[in-house]
């Protein structure tokens, strides 16, 4: 256990400067432990610093929609991982977001890979536990 | 004739002088000089962190395996910065609130050295007396004199202090004080007074990469020097693109949010 204790530390050291985020440290919003996949048509996006954003909206069995946003990297990361504005993500686009869910706001996520209806996967945001803790 | 000859005498000295240095993988060719025979700082940069956001796990694992075959120091060894007891307890309450109350969160300048580690690229441009950084975050630069000259006199505290340089053989060394307070060193909560002195050592040892040593002293919380490395990777295909923070920069509200919510304990 101690030494379990001993690894997390070092990890979380290891993560601040060498996974270091741009803007703010991951943990201040959102939960590395809450690893989600979700599925939805793309409703909003927002080509903005310090992070971009989009909305999709998720269908459940029973039919009934839940709207999630999704923050990740500024304009200049996400040009850097292949996107392009108005061109890669586009309103009515269904995509699949593997990311990790806010810890305490409802329905907002980290986006960390967003894949696309042909198959194309692209970095939408960095890796948890970045920029901190 | 005589021109054929000589254009055929050129092309082979080229040859000659240009093969060598073309089939040389980049790792061995030696770092470039300027007109005035000190080693060339000039060229885009990234913290080797920032490899991971770039270019994935596995380009990052290479980069740390050629670093440990050069004998390049790791950029983080994990190690507790050496703090004084009140200031650690300090550290320790903005751990626990997850770096809520980070500057940087709030747009604000980044501070020396944390600006070098941020995963965004920095230009060096190496003129005869001052290099000048200009960071892809927040648009930032800096002016670092190189000609002897003194600290100014009417220096006020700021965001990236007062930077002075100095050439120590290959090394770039610089001097850098006139902080104000409200920077972290380098992770959440490592905070510095006023009194801060940052003393950053830049070797370019290879075409591809610059050691980075620097070292912070700041007796009001610090209990020793405390020094830290890193290896800046060039990155030739790289351009400074724009980062903007304020645009649509939530978080101030969110963390304010987030800050009511926590009936933390008050800081220490």
């Amino acid at each position: 256990m101690h030494r379990f204790a001993v690894l997390l530390v070092l990890a979380a050291g290891v993560f601040e400067t060498r996974f270091a985020s741009a803007h703010h440290s991951f943990a201040a919003v959102f939960d590395g432990e809450q690893a989600l996949t979700l599925t939805g048509e793309v409703v909003g996006i927002e080509w903005t610093n310090p992070h971009f954003h989009f909305s999709i909206d998720v269908k459940d069995e029973a039919g009934s929609v839940t709207r999630w946003r999704f923050e990740g990297y500024p304009p200049n990361m996400l040009v850097r991982q292949g996107w392009r504005r108005d061109v890669t993500l586009t309103p009515g686009a269904t995509v699949t977001v593997e990311g990790w869910a806010a810890r305490e706001e409802p329905n907002l996520g980290a986006a960390r890979w967003v894949t696309f209806a042909d198959g194309r996967k692209l970095a939408a945001g960095p890796p948890a536990g970045t920029g901190g803790r | 004739m005589t021109n054929a000859r000589t254009s055929l005498a050129a092309a082979a000295l080229l040859c000659i002088v240009v093969a060598p240095l073309a089939a040389q993988p980049s790792a061995e060719r030696p770092p470039p000089r300027t007109p005035d025979g000190k080693v060339s700082l000039d060229g885009i940069w990234v913290a080797t962190g920032a490899i991971m956001l770039f270019e994935g796990q596995e380009a990052f694992a290479a980069a740390r395996a050629a670093d440990e075959a050069a004998g390049r120091p790791p950029g983080n060894t994990g190690e507790t910065p050496p703090y004084k007891p009140e200031a650690e307890a300090r550290r320790q309450y903005y751990l626990e609130r997850q770096g809520l109350d980070d500057p940087m969160a709030r747009c604000l300048l980044t501070g020396v050295p944390r600006i070098n580690f941020r995963p965004l690229p920095f230009e060096i441009v190496q003129l005869p007396d001052r290099v000048i950084m200009l960071y892809e975050i927040h648009h930032a630069f800096r002016i670092i004199p190189t000609d002897g000259r003194p600290h100014p006199e009417d220096a006020e505290p700021s965001y990236l202090g007062e930077s002075v340089g100095r050439w120590e053989g290959d090394t770039l060394v610089v001097d850098v004080r006139h902080f104000n307070d409200d920077t972290w060193l380098t992770g959440v909560g490592t905070i510095h007074t006023e009194d801060l002195r940052v003393t950053e050592r830049y070797t370019r040892d290879s075409y591809d990469t610059i050691r980075y040593e620097v070292t912070m002293e700041d007796p009001n919380v610090l209990t020793r020097p405390w020094t830290i490395r890193e290896t800046f990777r060039l990155r030739p295909d790289e351009r400074i693109r724009e980062y903007e923070c304020i645009e649509s920069n939530e978080d101030l509200l969110r963390f304010e949010r987030l800050l009511e919510g926590h009936a933390t304990r008050e800081a220490p």
